[in-house]
């Protein structure tokens, strides 16, 4: 069901937490917040579930206003950082506990094990699964009442990195199997961008941007953003008709048509690295190889004002480039230009 | 299962931080337990008044009501440091040491519940009559409460990971730096209990002829009649235990909120050198030997010495019964009671929160007579049906020992996540359901133990229980105070030695599981 | 321990505060036992009399038995401390469930009286005891009477102390036992008040806490620090050394009782007594346990078993005692030890209690 959150205001002890919080998620949707800890997430996630009250502002599920109802009556799922499971319940029962008696809720806890692919599994305790396993019983303990919302609380977080990343495949299959309508919280960019639909980047308690993720990555709305949603380059630059001077030549630059002083933001993938010819001329620093790509630390010469300008630069893992080679960097697409 | 646990701050942004505002399922049961509890004082207020104001400064500021003041104080902080010593040396040993023999240590450690204050001060003072006055009192006193420190402080050492202690090592500093720290919270808890204990313990003082303040409110009851004075020491006792208590809470501060996430799996063991595990034997043995070992040989040998010892069998029997029924009833409606209070002190933060607490603590270092009396008062006035009825007993046992069941359930609901019950919240329970379902069955070991500290104590109880007890109904301890009244303490041998014995049952129990958890 | 019935529990206190509210406690609800509550088979039928015993259940259960026979009464008796018990018929007032009081002293007798919560017995009851052991104003009766007595260590003093006055003495220090917190103290006290006047009173206490005179809780310390001669002299109650000898044997019990001189207050015959309460509503009944209290059967029972005094005329004392009427005692009127007030004072004054 549709979430609207709207004009949500809250202050601890003066320190104000989330201010004018505004963030439409529409049915079905899977939205991320994201943002760095301290920027208020958590607490937007708690006013939404009804474990703390907004100071100003509402919360709607479905049209329907829930802004001062008590938790257990928003039909809003959880699954916490720990996935909490209930450790005196077996995994059928932890998925059951939101459902009614009866043997329909039995076949729906059933139905919930299979949709995270832990059918069979329901005569265990929590302490026999593993972490992995126990986040998707908690993602099947969140669905099994047909909730408006499904919240993720850094879901992921006390999750190996090995195992990470299908577990998050799970989870995303699964909910939109479900159909659910989600929010999840985090502060892993990588985990925003590659599992929501969109994602609604928060910052000191306000939400500056939320769009698809690549439109995020792509057009950010200011270098916070631009910065927090992947890495880049940022250097000075001056703008005047859809191109920006920098020690890296003059760029075109995609965003809005604003002019003047600034800096640019360009993304590592965007650096294309050749034999040293005409362009920038640089020195390999260093190489951290990943095996699939590698990222190189690249000194360009300081032949202009440009003295001791580093940037990072992906390539493929295979290009073969070495600590002192001297290459030439060229930029290739659209870089981000802001105003400063 | 290698999971990294973070502990939240107080102030953190993760699910399961505490809550401020109280649900009213918790707030009404919690209010009315605090109300109960302070009904004591209600009756004080009520009595002090009574006299005028001129009594009331009058007490206050004769010099004797000082001077007692100042040793009541003492007794309560030497019985309260050595306390913690003996508590939180023999946990330590018997927790995370290879001290040899340690579950036996562990048990006999809690068993020193079952002795009555009464019984172990006179027979030490039949052993050591030169044992009189503040020594003696100390001795006993510590002897029979150093476990309120010991259950504690060994169910938090069994909780604390030992990496932390590891990691204080290779930082060259030493372990007990770490581990003291840790057992702070739980320690305190104890050491209030024991220090409230101290202070209303009237019994084992008087046959030591050491003069305390309760001294003075029994003799101002006893041989002047006269309820004003005693009624404003009473509350002048009562401020005492409430500096005492908001001292504990404030000491206690952050640090009970960092108690979050599984125990440690494996239990890492100090081996002791060969010195320090004679040192470590001799130690736990000796205290063995003095508080559980001396008064049960002291009760053996008065049943084997007693001339006049013709007990009756349906006596005993029936005294059993009744000591049994009123304590487990007591257990049960103080473990009741404690509920909620104890709930509210360990999820939710406010003023609130602190205040209903802080009022189920108030009148614990009350001497018995009062709570008795305050009980007559009321009951007589406003619940006289059961005036003189057994409920009317319970509710003074749940009135008197309320603080060991809050403590208990405080503690451990602290040790569960309070995440889970936001869960629960989530999936569509309402707070008293989420407390049936998920609170109180993760908290039932600890909450149980809570109500078995209060069956024991509450066996062991006297002066309430003679004065709001059914008419010709006897509990041991009543049976005791008869016979011992009378001066047959031959006849009063078999009750000592029952009550003693079915108190070890649940002390054997409590003393077992602060072992247990070593596998 | 199941949830469900922790659930019920809870659910007790709520019945209790609910009971407590509705509680404009009626009268059937006095003869009426609130349904399940009741432990024990308890009755307050017309005929039944609540007796509060401050004496001890030992000493007194077999006469009690006697009482039962005798009238045909049922009696329930609830044993306490006799001051404890006062202090629970003060909270209690007119809603007392006590319909006889049998105290211990006429201390918490007298303090019954003056708080108004007796009811005056009839002239004949009262007359058949010396007028020195009932109270003045006709609201209790003493029933037996005990005596205070020096025991003294016979190894250790060679002459029987004849006065209290004599345990000041140099020879005595640190040697003398008392238990300034009993209440048979402190009605002896209250007497030397009496006697000698306060200053007097005051000097006695004083030097004899300059003389180092030990503390002890109760009777009972005293005469067992006695005989294991770590004293030589103790200011107790004469049937102490009685009981001792009856548990012990006499071979344990080596020391001997003085009855000071006439007229030094150190032999204050005090009494245990009994009154009736205002409130009772079975004041006949009543009165009629006091008849036989104060009957030759039960006055027997003091003389013989409890090794007390007997009050009525024509019933012997126990062998070895000297008889009542030899014991010349303090000239006083009982009845004004119930000015126990000025007593703690002077205690307290003293740094005794």
């Amino acid at each position: 069901m549709r979430l609207e959150v709207d004009g949500v205001s809250k202050a601890f002890g003066g320190t104000r937490v989330l201010d004018d919080v505004s963030l439409v998620v529409d049915d079905g949707e899977l939205a991320a917040v994201l943002g760095p800890s301290g920027c208020g997430k958590t607490t937007l996630l708690r006013i939404v579930a009804g474990f703390e009250s907004a100071d100003a502002g509402s919360v709607a599920v479905g049209g329907a206003d829930i802004t001062s109802l008590p938790p257990e009556r928003r039909r809003i799922g959880i699954v916490p950082q720990e996935a909490a499971l209930f450790p005196h319940l077996t995994v059928r029962r932890n998925v059951g506990f939101g459902l009614p008696r009866g043997a329909a809720s039995a076949e729906r806890a059933r139905e919930c094990l299979d949709l995270v692919g832990l059918s069979g599994f329901g005569d265990r305790m929590p302490h026999e699964l593993s972490g992995g396993q126990q986040q998707r019983v908690a993602l099947a303990r969140a669905l099994a009442p047909g909730p408006g919302v499904v919240l993720l609380d850094e879901p992921f977080n006390a999750l190996d990195r090995s195992l990470r990343v299908s577990v998050r495949d799970d989870v995303r299959d699964a909910l939109k199997r479900a159909g659910a309508t989600a929010v999840l919280v985090t502060h892993d960019q990588e985990e925003a961008m590659s599992m929501a639909d969109t994602v609604a980047v928060m910052r000191e308690g306000r939400i500056v941007q939320k769009d698809e993720p690549a439109s995020v990555y792509a057009a950010p709305r200011d270098l916070g953003v631009a910065t927090f949603v992947g890495e880049a380059v940022i250097l000075p630059a001056s703008a005047a008709g859809g191109v920006a001077s920098c020690v890296l030549g003059a760029l075109p630059y995609a965003a809005g048509g604003s002019e003047g002083q600034g800096r640019v933001a360009v993304r590592p993938e965007q650096f294309v690295l050749t034999v040293p010819g005409g362009g920038t001329v640089g020195r390999v620093e260093r190489v951290e190889f990943f095996g699939h790509d590698a990222a190189l630390t690249v000194v360009l010469d300081g032949e202009r004002d440009g003295e001791g300008v580093v940037i990072r630069a992906r390539t493929r893992g295979d290009a073969g480039h070495r600590t002192g080679d001297r290459v030439g960097v060229e930029v290739e697409g659209s870089v981000l230009f802001f105003v400063s | 299962m290698a999971r990294t646990v973070t502990s939240s701050s107080a102030r953190g942004t993760r699910l399961g931080r505490p809550l401020r505002r109280v649900p009213r399922v918790l707030l009404v049961p919690a209010v009315l337990t605090a109300l109960i509890s302070l009904l004591p004082v209600a009756y004080l207020v009520v009595r002090a008044s009574g006299g005028g104001i001129e009594t009331v400064v009058e007490t206050i500021w004769r010099a004797r009501t000082w001077e007692l003041t100042v040793a009541s104080l003492g007794l309560a902080a030497a019985v309260t440091l050595l306390s913690i010593f003996v508590g939180v040396s023999l946990a330590w040993l018997v927790v995370r040491t290879d001290l040899p023999g340690r579950r036996v240590f562990g048990v006999l450690a809690a068993l020193p519940l079952a002795v009555p204050s009464y019984v172990a001060a006179y027979i030490w003072i039949a052993a050591f009559p030169g044992l009189t006055g503040f020594t003696g009192s100390v001795l006993v006193l510590t002897l029979v409460s150093y476990p309120y420190v010991y259950l504690p402080v060994a169910a938090a050492l069994a909780r604390i990971d030992p990496a932390m202690e590891e990691v204080a090592l290779s930082l060259g500093r030493g372990r007990m730096s770490v581990v003291l720290r840790q057992l702070r919270p739980s320690a305190a808890a104890g050491a209030l209990l024991v220090a409230m204990y101290a202070l209303g313990e009237f019994g084992a003082v008087s046959i030591m002829r050491f003069d305390v303040f309760t001294t003075q409110i029994y003799t101002s009851y006893r041989a002047s009649f006269d309820r004003t004075p005693a009624a404003v020491l009473g509350l002048l006792l009562v401020v005492v235990t409430f500096v005492i208590v908001v001292a504990e809470s404030r000491s206690r501060g952050r640090a009970a909120y960092a108690t979050r996430g599984a125990p440690p799996r494996r239990r890492r063991v100090v081996a002791l050198r060969p010195a320090g595990k004679a040192a470590a034997l001799v130690w736990s043995g000796a205290v063995a030997a003095a508080a559980v070992g001396f008064p049960f040989a002291g009760i053996c040998y008065w049943l084997l010495e007693g001339a006049s010892s013709g007990v009756r069998p349906d006596r005993l029997l029936a005294a059993f019964g009744a000591t049994v029924g009123m304590a487990a009833a007591g257990a049960l409606v103080s473990t009741a009671l404690a509920v909620p209070v104890g709930v509210i002190a360990a999820r939710y933060r406010s003023r609130t929160a602190s205040v209903l607490e802080q009022a189920s603590y108030v009148g614990h270092a009350l001497p018995g007579i009062v709570v008795a009396l305050s009980l007559v008062f009321f009951a007589v006035r406003y619940a006289y049906p059961l005036y003189q009825r057994w409920p009317m007993l319970v509710l003074a046992y749940a009135v008197l020992f309320l603080p060991a069941a809050v403590g208990a359930v405080r503690a451990s609901v602290l040790q569960s996540p309070p995440v889970l019950e936001e869960v629960a919240r989530s999936l569509g329970r309402g707070p008293f359901a989420v407390m049936r379902q998920v609170t109180l069955p993760l908290a039932l070991p600890g909450v149980t133990a809570g109500a078995a500290l209060v069956f024991l104590t509450a066996m062991k109880e006297l002066p309430a229980t003679l004065l709001l007890r059914p008419t010709g109904m006897d509990t041991l301890a009543t049976r005791l105070w008869t016979e011992t009244g009378s001066g047959a303490y031959g006849a009063a041998a078999p009750y000592a030695a029952v009550l003693m014995l079915v108190a070890a049952v649940p002390g054997f129990v409590l003393g077992r599981r602060s072992t247990k958890e070593d596998t | 321990m199941s949830m469900r019935r922790l659930i019920a529990a809870a659910l007790l206190p709520l019945a209790l505060t609910a009971a407590a509210c509705g509680g404009q406690a009626t009268q059937e609800a006095q003869t009426t036992p609130a349904p399940g509550t009741s432990a024990t088979p308890e009755s307050f039928g017309e005929n039944s009399l609540v007796i509060y015993s401050g004496r001890n259940e030992n000493l007194i259960a077999p006469l009690i038995d006697k009482l039962k026979a005798a009238t045909g009464v049922d009696v329930q008796v609830r044993y306490g401390d006799s001051a404890e018990l006062a202090a629970q018929i003060l909270e209690e007032g007119d809603r007392t469930r006590a319909d006889l009081y049998f105290s211990q002293d006429a201390g918490a007798l007298g303090a019954l009286s003056k708080a108004g919560l007796l009811a005056p017995l009839p002239q004949p009851l009262l007359d058949r005891v010396p007028e020195k052991y009932r109270g003045a104003d006709g609201t209790w009766v003493g029933v037996s009477g005990r005596a205070r007595v020096i025991a003294y260590d016979p190894r250790q003093v060679k002459d029987a102390p004849k006065s209290v006055f004599d345990l000041t003495d140099p020879k005595y220090k640190g040697k003398v036992g008392w238990a300034p917190t009993n209440a048979s103290f402190q009605s002896f006290v209250t007497a030397l008040r009496e006697v000698s006047g306060e200053d007097k009173a005051r000097k006695w206490l004083t030097d004899m806490k300059a003389n180092d005179t030990q503390t002890f809780a109760k009777n009972g310390d005293i005469l067992n620090a006695l005989d294991e001669g770590k004293i030589s002299a103790g200011l107790i109650n004469h049937y102490y050394w009685f009981e001792k000898v009856a548990e012990k044997g006499e071979a344990a019990v080596p020391s001997k009782l003085a009855f000071p001189q006439a007229g030094d207050p150190g032999s204050l015959v005090n009494v245990a007594g009994v009154a009736v309460l205002k409130a009772s509503k079975r004041a006949e009944v009543a009165q009629k346990a006091t008849d036989f209290l104060l009957a030759a059967e039960a006055q027997k029972y003091f003389s013989d078993d409890t090794k007390e005094y007997p009050l009525i005329e024509g019933v012997p004392t126990a062998a070895g005692l000297p008889a009542l009427d030899s014991i010349k005692g303090p000239d006083l009127d009982l009845g004004k030890l119930d000015s126990l007030d000025q007593t703690l004072t002077l205690l307290k004054e003293v740094g005794l209690v």
